[in-house]
Protein backbone atom coordinates (compact mmCIF):
# COMPACT_ATOMS: atom_id res chain seq x y z
CA UNK A 1 0.00 0.00 0.00
CA UNK A 2 1.97 3.11 -1.42
CA UNK A 3 0.89 6.84 -1.38
CA UNK A 4 1.56 8.21 -5.15
CA UNK A 5 1.73 12.48 -6.05
CA UNK A 6 -1.59 11.26 -8.65
CA UNK A 7 -2.59 8.21 -10.65
CA UNK A 8 -0.84 9.44 -13.19
CA UNK A 9 2.44 8.56 -11.15
CA UNK A 10 1.04 5.12 -10.73
CA UNK A 11 0.60 4.36 -14.09
CA UNK A 12 3.82 5.81 -14.91
CA UNK A 13 5.93 4.05 -12.29
CA UNK A 14 5.22 0.37 -14.25
CA UNK A 15 3.29 -0.96 -10.77
CA UNK A 16 0.55 -4.23 -11.85
CA UNK A 17 -2.26 -1.81 -11.14
CA UNK A 18 -4.66 -2.44 -8.95
CA UNK A 19 -7.31 -0.24 -6.69
CA UNK A 20 -6.91 3.44 -5.43
CA UNK A 21 -8.36 5.01 -2.84
CA UNK A 22 -8.18 8.43 -1.10
CA UNK A 23 -6.43 9.51 1.87
CA UNK A 24 -9.10 10.56 3.77
CA UNK A 25 -10.21 6.62 3.16
CA UNK A 26 -6.68 5.15 3.99
CA UNK A 27 -7.31 7.29 7.41
CA UNK A 28 -10.66 5.73 8.14
CA UNK A 29 -9.78 2.34 7.37
CA UNK A 30 -6.39 2.67 9.80
CA UNK A 31 -8.12 5.06 12.56
CA UNK A 32 -10.87 1.94 12.59
CA UNK A 33 -8.05 -1.00 12.24
CA UNK A 34 -5.49 0.36 14.55
CA UNK A 35 -7.09 2.64 17.33
CA UNK A 36 -7.68 -0.43 19.77
CA UNK A 37 -4.65 -2.49 18.64
CA UNK A 38 -3.17 -1.73 22.37
CA UNK A 39 -6.42 -3.03 24.18
CA UNK A 40 -6.02 -6.71 26.08
CA UNK A 41 -9.25 -7.37 24.62
CA UNK A 42 -8.61 -6.71 20.88
CA UNK A 43 -8.90 -10.23 18.72
CA UNK A 44 -8.13 -10.16 14.81
CA UNK A 45 -11.03 -9.78 13.10
CA UNK A 46 -12.70 -12.12 11.01
CA UNK A 47 -12.38 -11.99 6.85
CA UNK A 48 -16.40 -11.05 7.14
CA UNK A 49 -15.87 -8.53 9.96
CA UNK A 50 -12.97 -7.35 7.36
CA UNK A 51 -15.26 -6.65 4.47
CA UNK A 52 -17.69 -4.80 6.38
CA UNK A 53 -15.18 -2.58 7.25
CA UNK A 54 -14.28 -2.08 3.54
CA UNK A 55 -17.64 -1.78 2.34
CA UNK A 56 -18.37 0.52 5.42
CA UNK A 57 -15.55 3.05 4.13
CA UNK A 58 -16.58 2.62 0.48
CA UNK A 59 -14.48 -0.41 -0.46
CA UNK A 60 -16.41 -2.66 -2.65
CA UNK A 61 -15.93 -5.24 -5.22
CA UNK A 62 -13.66 -8.06 -5.87
CA UNK A 63 -10.46 -6.58 -4.83
CA UNK A 64 -11.79 -5.95 -1.34
CA UNK A 65 -13.18 -9.56 -1.18
CA UNK A 66 -11.50 -11.87 1.45
CA UNK A 67 -13.98 -14.74 1.32
CA UNK B 1 -4.31 -12.03 30.89
CA UNK B 2 -3.20 -14.46 28.92
CA UNK B 3 0.56 -15.27 27.81
CA UNK B 4 0.21 -14.22 23.96
CA UNK B 5 -1.91 -10.95 25.29
CA UNK B 6 0.93 -9.95 27.68
CA UNK B 7 3.64 -10.20 24.97
CA UNK B 8 1.41 -8.56 22.54
CA UNK B 9 0.57 -5.64 24.81
CA UNK B 10 4.53 -5.33 26.28
CA UNK B 11 5.93 -5.45 22.28
CA UNK B 12 3.32 -2.56 21.99
CA UNK B 13 4.08 -0.73 24.89
CA UNK B 14 7.81 -0.96 24.72
CA UNK B 15 7.75 -0.43 20.71
CA UNK B 16 6.11 2.86 21.26
CA UNK B 17 8.34 3.70 24.44
CA UNK B 18 11.35 3.20 22.51
CA UNK B 19 10.55 3.77 18.71
CA UNK B 20 11.80 0.13 18.76
CA UNK B 21 10.42 -3.58 18.12
CA UNK B 22 12.04 -5.37 20.90
CA UNK B 23 13.54 -9.02 20.71
CA UNK B 24 12.09 -11.82 22.67
CA UNK B 25 14.91 -11.07 25.33
CA UNK B 26 13.70 -7.59 26.25
CA UNK B 27 10.24 -8.93 26.44
CA UNK B 28 11.41 -11.97 28.61
CA UNK B 29 12.73 -9.57 30.86
CA UNK B 30 10.20 -7.19 31.48
CA UNK B 31 7.96 -9.61 31.73
CA UNK B 32 9.90 -12.57 33.59
CA UNK B 33 9.42 -15.14 31.41
CA UNK B 34 11.61 -17.66 29.81
CA UNK B 35 12.92 -16.20 26.36
CA UNK B 36 11.62 -20.03 24.57
CA UNK B 37 7.95 -18.77 26.27
CA UNK B 38 8.41 -15.51 24.62
CA UNK B 39 9.39 -16.70 21.30
CA UNK B 40 6.60 -19.50 21.25
CA UNK B 41 4.16 -16.06 21.29
CA UNK B 42 6.19 -14.97 18.77
CA UNK B 43 6.02 -17.69 16.80
CA UNK B 44 2.04 -17.77 17.46
CA UNK B 45 1.55 -14.49 17.09
CA UNK B 46 2.79 -14.80 13.89
CA UNK B 47 1.04 -17.74 12.99
CA UNK B 48 -1.90 -15.71 13.86
CA UNK B 49 -0.86 -12.73 11.69
CA UNK B 50 -1.21 -10.30 14.20
CA UNK B 51 2.62 -9.95 13.86
CA UNK B 52 4.99 -10.95 10.97
CA UNK B 53 8.29 -12.97 12.54
CA UNK B 54 11.69 -12.61 10.92
CA UNK B 55 12.49 -15.78 8.98
CA UNK B 56 16.25 -15.90 10.47
CA UNK B 57 15.72 -15.33 13.87
CA UNK B 58 12.24 -16.77 16.33
CA UNK B 59 13.30 -13.92 18.59
CA UNK B 60 12.53 -10.58 16.36
CA UNK B 61 9.66 -9.86 14.84
CA UNK B 62 9.67 -8.36 11.54
CA UNK B 63 6.32 -6.25 11.87
CA UNK B 64 5.01 -5.71 15.09
CA UNK B 65 2.03 -4.50 13.28
CA UNK B 66 1.26 -1.63 12.63
CA UNK B 67 5.10 -0.82 13.29
CA UNK B 68 7.90 -2.32 11.77
CA UNK B 69 11.08 -3.55 13.11
CA UNK B 70 13.35 -2.42 9.55
CA UNK B 71 13.18 0.75 8.52
CA UNK B 72 10.26 1.72 5.29
CA UNK B 73 9.51 4.73 3.36
CA UNK B 74 7.34 5.60 5.76
CA UNK B 75 8.40 7.87 8.45
CA UNK B 76 5.97 8.60 11.36
CA UNK B 77 5.94 11.30 13.99
CA UNK B 78 3.66 11.38 16.92
CA UNK B 79 3.07 11.60 20.06
CA UNK B 80 6.92 12.92 20.36
CA UNK B 81 8.02 9.48 19.07
CA UNK B 82 9.22 8.80 15.41
CA UNK B 83 8.49 5.12 13.96
CA UNK B 84 8.32 3.33 11.06
CA UNK B 85 5.01 2.06 9.39
CA UNK B 86 5.34 -1.14 7.19
CA UNK B 87 2.89 0.97 4.76
CA UNK B 88 0.77 3.78 4.23
CA UNK B 89 -1.87 1.89 6.13
CA UNK B 90 0.31 0.95 9.18
CA UNK B 91 1.71 4.20 9.32
CA UNK B 92 -1.53 6.31 9.41
CA UNK B 93 -2.40 3.22 12.20
CA UNK B 94 0.30 4.48 14.01
CA UNK B 95 -0.95 7.79 14.11
CA UNK B 96 -4.28 6.38 15.40
CA UNK B 97 -3.26 4.20 17.77
CA UNK B 98 -1.32 6.96 19.58
CA UNK B 99 -4.32 9.42 19.57
CA UNK B 100 -4.97 10.70 16.13
CA UNK B 101 -2.53 13.37 16.13
CA UNK B 102 0.66 13.28 14.25
CA UNK B 103 2.05 12.91 10.44
CA UNK B 104 3.70 10.22 8.09
CA UNK B 105 6.47 11.33 5.76
CA UNK B 106 6.74 9.19 2.79
CA UNK B 107 7.52 9.80 -0.98
CA UNK B 108 5.94 9.00 -4.36
CA UNK B 109 7.37 6.36 -5.68
CA UNK B 110 7.10 7.32 -9.24
CA UNK B 111 8.88 10.83 -9.38
CA UNK B 112 10.39 10.79 -5.42
CA UNK B 113 8.71 13.65 -4.67
CA UNK B 114 8.89 14.05 -0.58
CA UNK B 115 4.83 13.43 0.26
CA UNK B 116 3.42 14.30 3.52
CA UNK B 117 -0.01 13.25 5.54
CA UNK B 118 -0.83 15.21 8.78
CA UNK B 119 -3.49 14.45 11.21
CA UNK B 120 -4.68 17.15 13.67
CA UNK B 121 -7.53 16.24 16.21
CA UNK B 122 -8.22 12.97 14.61
CA UNK B 123 -8.65 14.86 11.02
CA UNK B 124 -6.71 14.06 8.02
CA UNK B 125 -5.66 16.98 6.30
CA UNK B 126 -5.95 17.19 2.05
CA UNK B 127 -3.56 16.26 0.75
CA UNK B 128 -4.15 15.75 -2.77
CA UNK B 129 -2.28 12.30 -3.36
CA UNK B 130 -3.78 9.04 -3.94
CA UNK B 131 -3.42 5.34 -2.43
CA UNK B 132 -2.40 2.47 -4.60
CA UNK B 133 -3.13 -1.14 -3.85
CA UNK B 134 -1.64 -3.39 -6.46
CA UNK B 135 -2.13 -6.53 -4.25
CA UNK B 136 -6.01 -8.20 -4.33
CA UNK B 137 -7.17 -8.48 -0.50
CA UNK B 138 -7.63 -11.98 -0.24
CA UNK B 139 -3.67 -12.56 -1.65
CA UNK B 140 -2.05 -9.86 0.90
CA UNK B 141 -1.16 -13.02 3.23
CA UNK B 142 0.94 -14.77 0.34
CA UNK B 143 3.55 -12.27 0.81
CA UNK B 144 3.00 -9.56 3.01
CA UNK B 145 6.17 -7.95 3.36
CA UNK B 146 5.82 -7.23 -0.42
CA UNK B 147 2.11 -6.63 0.41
Amino acid sequence: MLLFRSEEHVERSGKPKGAFMTPEQMWRLADIWYHDRDDPAWRRRSADEAEEVFAEIGLNGDFWRLT
Amino acid sequence: MTVLVRVRLAVLERTIASGQVPTAGEIAADLDLPIAMVQEAYAKLGEAHVFVCDPDDPSRLRMASPFSAVPTAFRVSARGGSYYGNCVWDALGIVSLLGGEGSVETSCPDCSKALSLRVTGGKLAESGSVVHFSVPARRWWDDIVFT
